[in-house]
This record gives structure tokens, sequence and C-alpha cells, in this order.
């Protein structure tokens, strides 16, 4: 197998998986249930109800509407994962991210370099945080309704229950949007609206194993840098803590475009200590 | 440490599996609720149910199971009675049943509202919270209520005749709008064939021109074909009429 398709058949593995839950929920109602694969409503498997609903849990003992135990066995499993690595529920599990994705495969058709370069950067990272703002909305309006109120402006929610007539036309019009968008810019919902997103981008500040660039050995070919859907400006970092990665390898001279061996890589440690003692090769 | 992707792909889905696995084995793992409320932490109902906790999922069962309020009482007070199982029935179908009802909601929180004030628990309902009319008569007979909370009760009441009629109502016009046989511009062939006209006397009315599709609207046909809509209309009308 190719080394960059390991990670686009894990995202399509989660993709379909929750394509499959989806439906068969509603299947399950009807009686006519696939056996085998979960029927759980999409609300109950997943991992940011687990975050919307901490408040109400706290506070009254209790899950939100729609929340159940699961979200938040999710939500600490996903937790746990992003401490040793940071979010690679975004960059390898999420279904949406996977259908920006595939989106984006079309843009950059489309739009060739100039596509994921349209905003320049030193607008663009402030635009960024965008996502924290709606987090706190969210979070703040879910303790206070105790319902998950983020569904109705969800795209996520829109794509997988289009068919049930239970998605507010906001939804659909935000789905419309951040798909038409994905022809222009790589995963714009990751990157200036998801709630979600936000919170794991706060484990790349704490993260046990960063992503990490060997200034001795790098040769400044920006590889990494046109490599990174998410824009970060990588060939000048030295230890990547930026909150917008999403752990998706592109970068890295193990599994992604940096062509020197040793130069970019998920490690602890430093550089000079490995090759001392043989390990980064 | 050096981590590759080969490395990355498996934390996820191995943390997914052994945190799914070791929830389910420690019985804390749930995709849907568990029809059981939280109970009262503190105060004079430390340690019962709290009905505010109820769902939309929860059936007229479940209270009972876990409330102790007979499904007998509860199918009366919302008006199921006629319901080959009202035990199955689930508060989320209140909304759909009845919905807004004079600008006041009969929905879950009606449930919870109920629950509370048949066991005479604490609970503050949502103010546009409405209960249907026979629920008075049963808390009446079977709850112990204040003078003060019976005239809360009577100030959020909605008859459920008022649904009836507005059920009534909407089919009503619905009938009315089937039995007439006026052609009108949204009027098609198909009416026409419905209301009894061959395929004929359509192409009479038409001047002898070939009737248009099943699903096709009469003015619109005309317009295309460049005659009178009124013209075919009134022939059209007088063969209806005369049928």
């Amino acid at each position: 197998m190719k080394k960059n398709r390991l990670r686009k058949t894990v995202q399509i593995f989660f993709l379909v998986f929750i394509a499959l839950i989806a439906v068969n929920h509603t299947l399950a109602e009807t009686g006519a249930a696939i056996p085998l694969i979960g029927n759980a409503s999409l609300h109950a498997v997943c991992p940011f109800g687990g975050v919307v609903s901490l408040y109400q849990l706290i506070t009254a003992g209790t899950f939100v509407k729609k929340a159940h135990e699961s979200n938040l066995v999710l939500m600490l499993i996903v937790f746990a994962s992003a401490l040793l690595l940071g979010p690679l529920f975004c960059g390898w599990v999420c279904p949406f991210g996977t259908v920006q994705e595939l989106v984006s495969k079309l843009g950059r058709k489309l739009f060739k370099k100039k596509f994921n370069r349209f905003i320049p950067y030193s607008f663009d990272r402030y635009l960024r945080f965008l996502r924290y703002a709606l987090l706190a909305w969210v979070v703040f309006m879910t303790a206070r309704s105790g319902q998950l109120v983020f569904a109705n402006v969800d795209p996520y929610y829109a794509l997988f229950q289009f068919w049930t007539g239970e998605v507010a036309v906001s939804g659909f019009i935000a789905l419309g949007v951040t798909l038409a968008l994905s022809l222009f810019v790589e995963r714009p919902f990751c990157k200036y609206a998801c709630p979600y997103g936000a919170v794991l981008g706060l484990f790349n500040l704490i993260r046990i194993i960063p992503l990490k660039r060997n200034s001795s050995s790098c040769i400044s070919c920006k590889k990494c840098d046109r490599a990174c859907p998410m824009n970060i400006p990588l060939s000048g970092a030295g230890s990547v803590r930026n909150h917008q990665c999403i752990a998706c390898f592109e970068c890295t001279s193990t599994d992604g475009v940096c062509p020197v061996p040793g130069t970019l890589e998920f490690r602890t440690g430093s550089f000079e200590k490995s090759a001392k003692t043989g390990e980064a090769e | 440490m050096k981590i590759t992707a080969k490395t990355a792909a498996l934390i996820l889905p191995l943390f997914f599996l052994v945190g799914i696995l070791s929830t389910m084995a420690a019985g804390y793992w749930a995709t849907e609720s568990s029809k059981t409320p939280v109970k009262y932490e503190t105060g004079e109902f430390a340690g019962e149910y709290n009905p505010a906790d109820i769902r939309g999922s929860y059936s007229f069962g479940d209270i009972e199971n876990v409330f102790g309020i007979p499904v007998d009482s509860l199918a009366r007070a919302f008006g199921f009675t006629g319901e080959e199982d009202p035990s199955a029935i689930q508060a989320k179908l209140f909304e759909e049943v009845y919905g807004i009802v004079d600008g006041k909601e009969v929905g879950t929180d009606s449930l919870r509202y109920f629950v509370a004030l048949y066991l005479g628990l604490p609970y503050e309902p949502d103010e546009e919270t409405a209960l249907p009319q026979p629920a008075l008569s049963v808390l009446k007979k079977e709850a112990a209520l204040s003078e003060e909370t019976l005239a809360e009760v009577e100030s959020r009441l909605v008859s459920l005749e008022t649904v009836r009629l507005e059920t009534d109502a909407v089919a009503e016009t619905e009938h009315e709008e089937a039995l007439d046989t006026t052609i009108k511009g949204k009027t098609t062939f198909a009416d026409l064939y419905t209301w009894g006209l061959t395929e004929d006397q359509v192409r009479q009315g038409l001047g002898g021109l070939e009737p248009g599709a099943r699903g096709t609207a009469v003015r619109d046909y005309c317009t295309e074909a460049g005659i009178e809509f009124s013209t075919v209309k009134t022939a059209l009308q007088e063969m209806v009429d005369n049928l």
C-alpha cells in the first residue's frame, strides 16, 4: 500500500461506517435494520456530544437531550488520542473532514496551484479563531437550553441525516456553503467553523508527541508548506504546536512530502540525540 | 520515539475498540436513553426520580414503570384512550398530534409537568407548556392538588376539541377541494378524467386537438397550443356539469 493511501483508507472506512450507522438507524425505526451494523443515532456516536454535555453532566448529573453515555466515552477516547498526537480524529476519522477532502479534489483540479491559497495567511490566520467563538456559543447555548443546538446549523448532521426530515433549513444551507467552499479551500469547515476541531486543536499545544522539524537537515524546499491542508507554515517552525494541525502526516519525512529523511517527524526527543543513537533512520 | 503514519492509523481504531469494549463490559456504554431518569440529589425529595429528566422517547409504559402512574390515567389525561396499546405511546408523539394549540404547546414538557403534578414533585414547566383538558379531570380525581396549583393548571389547559376542530377543518377543506369540479388554472387533464370525462369528450372540448399528458394543466396546454383557455374551459365545464 502506498504511504499516502493509508490515511485515505482509514478515512473512507470511517465515512462508510458512520453512513451505514446513520442509515441503519432509520431502517431500525421501520423494523428493517441491517443485522450486525450498529443502529445508534448519529448524535449518540458523536464525541462532540460529550463536550457539550459536560456542563449539564457536572451541574445536574444528566446528559443534554439526545446525548448519552456513549458520547462521553467517545469524547474521552478522542481526547486521549489527542493528548498523545493531537487531533488525529480530525485528520483520520472525522467523516465530514473526509467529505470536504473529496470535494476539494475537484477544486484542486480546477484551480491547480491557486487552490487553498486564495486567502493570504497573514489575514487567514486570524479568521481561524472564528471556530473558538462558535465553540463558546455552542457550549453556552447547549448549557442554557439542555438541547443539542448545534444540530440546527451542523453541516455534518445535515449530510448524514438529510433523508430524515429532521434537518433544519439552516443545516442544509451550512452544508451547501461548506461543500461549495471546499472547491476553493481545503477543509473550510474545519478551519473556520468546527467547534469540535477547536477543542481538539488545543491539544496541539500540549500533545506528548509533537511534530518536529530538524532545522539542520531541512533544505527549505517548502514542500511541507504546500502539502499542509491547513496552510500551516511548517518550514519556519521548530516544534510545530499550531492549533490548526490535524496530524495528517502529509508533511512528514516518514510518510509525506518531505524529501529529506529525519527532517519532519512526529517524535519525542531531539533529532541530534536520535542521530547519535541511530534512531532517526 | 518516532511515530509513523502506520502507528497513527492504529491508534484511534485501537483506542475506540478498547474504550468501547471496556465500557460495554463495565455496563456503562449506552447509545440510547436508559428510560431511568435521574433522581433528586438533595432536598425533601432526594432519592426520588426527577420528572425533569423525562425524554421524548419515554412511553406511557416507561412512566408507569418508573413513576408508578397507571398507563390508563396517562392515556386518559392526554386523550389516547382509543389506542390499541397506550403503553407504547411516546411523549414525542404529543408534538405531532397536538403541537401548538392556541399559542401553547403540548409536548414532552407537558408529560414532565403532569407527572410532577400527579406525584406532588417540584417542577417548573416552560412558559408555553400546556396540558390537554382531560389532564385536569385526572389530576382532580387522582392527585391531591392545592387550589393554587389547580388554578395554575387551569391557566395552562388546552381543549382537545380545539385540536380536533382544527384537524377536522383541514380535512374538510381538503375534502371540499377534492369534490370541487370547477375547472381552474391548475386543473390537469388527469382531473378531468377523474371527474368522469372521456378522452373523446376532452378532445371535443379542445376543438379536435389531441389532449395533453395527464399531469399537464389544461391552461398550460392551451397557452402552448395557442388556443383560448376561456373558450376551452367553458366547453369542458359544460360537459363536466352535465355528467
